[in-house]
């Protein structure tokens, strides 16, 4: 994944009445830190953040410009409101050129599995350790014909050149089950209609 | 029905109901999930219901998550009892939610299916709510 320029203004008032104006006149209120410095409070462009989270997922690499220096920086959380599903705040991590950095990146299962089986994905962002230049956006995993009974574990699932397993490799996180018959599922249903009847009773 | 199996303190103060979820946000066990859209008590009937509606929709092919738990005891007076002589007993077992919340996930093949099922359970509970999906919805 390649950076992403971005223009950051540095912030002079903090606290939730400035937060609130900035987010009013479409900025972001970001955080960034890393490296034992300091950190730095920024204002990020709302419209615009959206739009590389939404292209390029939650670890993207960001060139920030900064008044008049640069500055390379990994988005660490981004914090969205619950329902309105905006973005309240950002924390990025500066990070430079060669570094390696630990993230989460998130598991997508492709295919269908073979006929009468359920696929349960247990995990869904497995851990790697690679170049903050180069981090996979997604890991993807065929389930393309496997049987009922097929466990697929974190140690299984192909990663890119360069990026190594943080997470325990014996994560489950493709569970391959047989799909419940409808004669397993009668006695399931039989004791459902039970109960709702003695309900309404 | 779900109900704690041992509780600290029988009898508790009503549950605050001010703010917004905090965690349990987003959809992260299955492919599609209710979320809460206003504050509210839902009781171990209501979730218990919501959950028969699902499994009855879906009959076979899918898993259901339920991620709320009624622990909190509501508790109520007799009819026709003067006021006083302390606070009446356990009535309810509620779940306290906040807006944001997810309350159900599920997993299905079919979308069409997944959606008329949650839509179903949607009936059961009692405040606004909307389905929501994993990957969708952001920004």
């Amino acid at each position: 994944m390649s950076e992403v320029r971005l223009a950051a203004e540095p912030r002079t008032e903090f606290g939730k009445g400035a937060a609130r104006r900035a987010r009013r006149a479409g900025k972001i209120p970001a955080v960034l830190y890393g490296h034992g410095s300091d950190p730095t409070h920024l204002a990020l462009p709302a419209l615009e953040f959206a739009r590389v989270v939404r292209e390029h997922g939650h670890n993207v690499v960001l060139r920030l410009d900064i008044a008049d220096k640069s500055q390379l920086a990994l988005t660490k959380t981004v914090t969205t409101h619950p329902i309105k599903n905006y973005i309240e705040h950002v924390d990025l991590l500066e990070v430079s050129r060669g570094e390696k950095v630990t993230v989460a990146v998130p598991v997508v299962v492709t295919g269908e599995a073979g006929p009468g089986t359920l696929v349960n994905q247990e995990t869904n962002e497995l851990e790697v350790e690679a170049d903050a230049l180069n981090l996979p956006e997604q890991l993807e995993y065929s389930v393309h014909n496997l049987e009922a009974g097929t466990q697929i574990t974190a140690g299984q699932i192909p990663l890119p050149a360069g990026t190594t397993l943080v997470s325990d490799a014996d994560t489950l996180v493709v569970n391959v089950t047989a799909a419940p018959t409808a004669a397993e599922m009668a006695p399931e249903e039989a004791a459902a209609a039970e109960a709702a009847e003695a309900e309404e009773g | 029905m779900l109900i704690p199996r041992k509780v600290k303190h029988r009898k508790q103060h009503s549950p605050k109901r001010k703010g917004l979820a905090k965690g349990g946000t987003k959809v992260t066990f299955g492919e599609y999930g209710i979320q809460a859209l206003e504050p509210a008590y839902v009781t171990n009937r209501q979730i218990e219901s919501a959950r028969i509606a699902i499994t009855r929709h879906i009959r076979r092919g899918g898993k259901v998550w339920i991620n709320i738990f009624p622990d909190r005891p509501l508790t109520k007076k007799p009819a026709e009892t003067r006021m006083g002589s302390g606070k009446g007993s356990p009535e309810h077992w509620v779940a306290n939610v906040k807006p944001g919340r997810v309350l159900f996930e599920m997993n299905f093949p079919n979308e069409a299916v997944a959606r008329e099922a949650l839509r179903r359970a949607i009936h059961k509970l009692p405040m606004k709510c909307r389905i929501v999906t994993r990957e969708g919805g952001e920004f």
